[in-house]
């Protein structure tokens, strides 16, 4: 028997599995994709918001400026990536100039720190490309960006380090709410038992909610298109960029991200099917032709990637984050969309300390380890370190994607590591292989070759996201 | 301190190499796989070689050819080595490697040679919406799979683009028992060579889809490409509504275009040109850094094989004089592209009293019939000639004396078509 059960993977997820591991409790988290981080988490902008949009008094204004400056704490504690970028919201005109005082007024509500208003001629100076019809700025200096995959390894890592269980591959098909438990029936037929459920299943929170009453909220999808402009356009602007917000949410921004790329978009649609990512011509048009009021000549050329993320919007307009009303022990982390990410870290102690009140139940684990060390990616490292690390491991010296400088022997560290993968989405999530301009067209068959070595498999059995589905059909020269 | 380095041992590195060793040069070629040759190495369709050997051979007996001949001439080379940087030291360079054998080397050279080839532009480049499955590549990543590792990526099998490494793959993956439903193209004709046009699709009954892209992607439960929607275009390239057809299939092969490979200097503050996406070069191959060169597909995107030996052979000759003489301190005049004419090289030329020929390479953006390529000078022509038929997909060049240019105007290469 569990003490809690977490259903759901994502950033949000596995920073409860973490938070948990700080008590002496059970804790499972049970994830139905092949990896942590694999929807909403996967496709997002990557920003720890300052604060400005939230209206105030809302938990996501409470929630996202609290967990913005936790985020400092996790940079230490987890080595999680954080980029102090800082953010412009900007206004084109009177009117637009007008509606961004209101955001200056949710700034002084929601305690956003050291927030200012410069002139447009002001904020070039600092980011001469942005776009010369801007007239107001509204600067964020407490605006970061990290890198939301790396969030949600690190988490679950730490949180595995200190006792947490977690499964991947396993949906949960049904829940019984039982005398003093729960029994939470899996596809494989397995049942698990745990006093407590907390559902942190992202756009699915209504579907498992609905498994043992009527949810107190219904998702809905709002997907998000995006461009990823190459790294070689770093420095074109260095901080985010917000156009003023509007009811289909924060708009299409401009992103530099933690490895040098920007980021364009998102897009905000509503979609019948929750559970479809796919990029459209108008999605993608729309994020082109909104991008562009931002800065001027974007180098639209170096384009090397677009993908879309779903949100999970609720009708409830806030975060929903409480105990169900008719079953004791069923906890709801509800409409988790942005600031999701940079709420996660308040969220996670939030649900655990006032919702859930586990502190007042259980005592801390003695051998609670906060830190979780990642050495950075390798390209990055100064030379005397990397010298001193091909020394130890030769395996360093041989890189195996260009273009994103990554070695041998992190993509093995990435297959065998506490959370480790043996896919090519897993690699490239956990090292960036294959995210760079050439999208792994000159390093996919490396790291192919390198997983099916490590895993003792045959290449035929490497798959692109799941181990069952390989990217070849089979062998065309039968080596003797 | 080396006098010559050169990065990349495919085509261009090895014949730059060689000749640079032939004049008695001090060479270094670093090689980042395990194997020289590059690309070739891939290529095992026949149809390379005609212009240097006057044979017809495939590409890993292309690139065997010279790689006997660096080892006949005790050329140094290194395998398994990747460059990771390159930096101004002194008169020269200091370049940076890494390899699992020696770890991170610095090697310091009079003169740098850039021939790092190409990458392919991918299903993000073009921004294809819809779905994100497996099961949609790069035709050159299709293409090493199935010839040096040995695994079918597909059975049933889609190409969008007709350059000439997806006509290639489109025989290549039916003589390999895969079913391929057609080539699209975007454009209203071809921009693959007309002999692979002939003998990949024609001879193989594959349909050739002129005007048409791939307008969505979708995906199976497993995450694999499950179909493709194909679209007919304007004349604008904007899809037709209503032309939508689907067509079931497990791949998709691009072949979407090159994009010449040369982020390893961009650093050093070369002139980039936007429309060949290198760097600007003039008529000895040398960019806006002294010493520093850059040849074969990394300058710009050559048809044949032939043409990078002959140009890489030329880039050594010119490599040579630099380390005699230094770089001569006459002026520039740019080179323009003007009417018709895409990208070209070299974008800028020095121009001497010498009878020195210049041999400039661009291309048409669109085709023309009955085309007269005009140079001209303050507005005088200086050259003309005449051509049949140019399209985009080959590359032209002409060749002129320096005696023939003033030195005070910018040079316009127009492309004019005949009345």
């Amino acid at each position: 028997m569990y003490d809690y059960v977490i259903i759901g993977a994502g950033v949000i997820g596995s920073a409860v599995a973490r938070e948990l591991s700080k008590y002496q409790v059970k804790v499972l988290c049970i994830e139905k994709e092949n990896d942590v981080a694999n929807v909403q988490s996967l496709a997002n902008s990557a920003i720890i918001h300052a604060g400005h949009n939230p209206i105030p008094g809302s938990l996501k204004a409470l929630l996202s400026v609290k967990g913005n400056h936790m985020y400092h704490q996790w940079e230490s504690d987890l080595d999680i990536p954080l980029l102090n970028l800082g953010a412009y919201v900007v206004a084109h005109n009177k009117e637009e100039e007008k509606r961004l005082e209101s955001y200056v007024e949710n700034c002084r509500k929601n305690g956003v720190p050291e927030y200012m208003l410069l002139s447009g001629d002001e904020a070039r100076e600092e980011e001469p490309h942005l776009a010369k019809s801007i007239s107001k700025v509204l600067f964020l200096p407490t605006t970061k960006v990290t890198y939301p995959w790396e969030v949600a390894f690190a988490c679950m890592e730490n949180a595995i380090e200190n006792g947490v269980e977690w499964m991947k591959n396993h949906e949960v098909v049904a829940i019984q709410p039982k005398e003093n438990h729960f029994a939470i029936t899996l596809k494989c037929q397995e049942v698990i038992e745990t006093k407590h459920v907390i559902n942190a299943a992202g756009v699915n929170a209504d579907d498992i909610g609905a498994m043992i009453e009527t949810p107190p909220f219904k998702v809905r999808g709002r997907k998000g298109e995006y461009f990823v402009l190459d790294k070689r356009v770093k420095g074109f602007m260095n901080k985010v960029i917000y156009p003023l917000p509007s009811d289909k949410g924060k708009g299409v921004l401009m992103t530099p991200q933690y490895h040098g790329e920007i980021l364009l978009g998102p897009s905000s649609e509503f979609v019948t099917d929750k559970h479809r990512a796919n990029t459209t011509i108008t999605g993608l048009e729309y994020v082109k032709k909104n991008a562009s009021l931002l800065a001027d000549d974007i180098p639209f050329d170096d384009i090397i990637r677009s993908f879309a993320g779903i949100r999970s919007t609720s009708d409830y307009h806030d975060f929903y984050i409480k105990e169900s009303t008719n079953h004791h022990g069923f906890y709801y982390l509800g409409g988790i969309e942005s600031p999701g990410l940079t709420a996660a870290p308040a969220i996670a102690s939030y649900l655990v300390e006032e919702v859930m009140r586990v502190n007042k139940q259980f005592s801390p684990n003695p051998n609670f380890q906060p830190k979780r060390r990642k050495q950075k990616a390798f390209t990055h490292l100064p030379m005397n370190i990397k010298k001193k690390l091909i020394k130890k491991d030769k395996r360093y010296g041989h890189i195996v994607c260009k273009c994103e400088g990554v070695t041998e022997k992190e993509i093995i560290d990435a297959i065998h590591g506490p959370l480790g993968s043996s896919t090519i989405k897993g690699i490239k999530k956990r090292v960036r292989a294959g995210a760079g301009r050439c999208q792994g067209g000159y390093c996919e068959d490396k790291i192919v070759k390198i997983i099916a070595r490590e895993c003792g498999v045959s290449p035929l059995n490497v798959g692109y996201d799941r181990e069952d589905s390989p990217l070849f059909f089979n062998e065309t020269k039968v080596k003797k | 301190m080396r006098e010559v380095l050169v990065v990349g041992g495919g085509a261009a590195g090895l014949a730059a190499a060689i000749a640079c060793h032939s004049y008695g040069r001090d060479v270094l070629l670093v090689e980042r796989e395990h194997q020289l040759g590059g690309i070739l190495n891939q290529c095992i369709h026949n149809g390379f070689g005609l212009d240097v050997f006057h044979e017809e051979y495939t590409g890993p007996e292309y690139a065997y050819r010279f790689i006997e001949k660096a080892k006949a001439c005790h050329l140094d080379i290194v395998c398994d080595t990747t460059v990771i940087d390159i930096n101004k030291y002194e008169d020269g360079f200091v370049v940076r490697m890494s390899s699992e054998k020696t770890g991170i080397q610095d090697v310091y050279t009079k003169t740098c040679l850039l021939t790092t080839g190409s990458y392919e532009r991918s299903r993000g480049h073009i921004s294809i919406p819809g779905d994100r499955p497996y099961g949609v590549l790069t035709a050159g990543q299709a293409q090493r799979y199935l010839n040096q590792d040995g695994y079918m990526v597909g059975k049933r099998v889609f190409i969008l683009g007709s350059g000439d490494i997806g006509l290639i793959m489109a025989r290549r993956m039916r003589l390999e028992g895969a079913e391929v439903l057609g080539v699209a193209e975007r454009l209203p004709f071809s921009n693959g060579l007309t002999r692979n046009i002939v003998q990949c699709l024609n001879d193989f009954d594959i349909p050739l889809y002129l005007s048409h892209t791939v307008t969505s992607i979708q995906s199976d439960e497993h995450q694999r490409l499950k179909s493709i929607e194909l679209s007919t275009l304007d004349s604008h390239f904007q899809p037709i509504i209503g032309s939508e057809r689907l067509i079931e299939v497990d791949t998709l092969l691009l072949s979407v275009g090159l994009i010449p490979d040369v982020s390893l200097i961009t650093s050093l503050g070369v002139e980039m040109d936007q429309r060949s996406k290198s760097v600007v070069v003039d008529q000895t191959y040398q960019t806006t850094v002294d010493g520093l060169f850059v040849s074969g597909n990394a300058l710009h995107i050559h048809d044949l094989v032939d043409h990078v030996t002959l140009e890489s052979e030329r880039v050594a000759k010119h490599i040579d004089d630099y380390l005699t003489h230094g770089r001569c301190d006459q002026s520039w005049i740019q080179v323009i592209p003007g009417k018709n004419v895409g990208a070209i090289t070299p974008q800028r030329i020095q121009v001497s009293g010498d009878k020195e020929e210049v041999i400039f390479s661009f291309r048409a953006t669109k085709k023309i019939k009955k085309a007269s390529v005009v140079l001209l000078q303050n507005k005088k022509v200086i050259f003309e000639k005449k051509r049949q038929l140019i399209v985009p997909a080959e590359m032209e060049t002409i060749e002129i004396s320096l005696d023939s240019l003033s030195s005070n105007h910018a040079l316009v290469v127009n492309l004019e078509v005949e009345r």
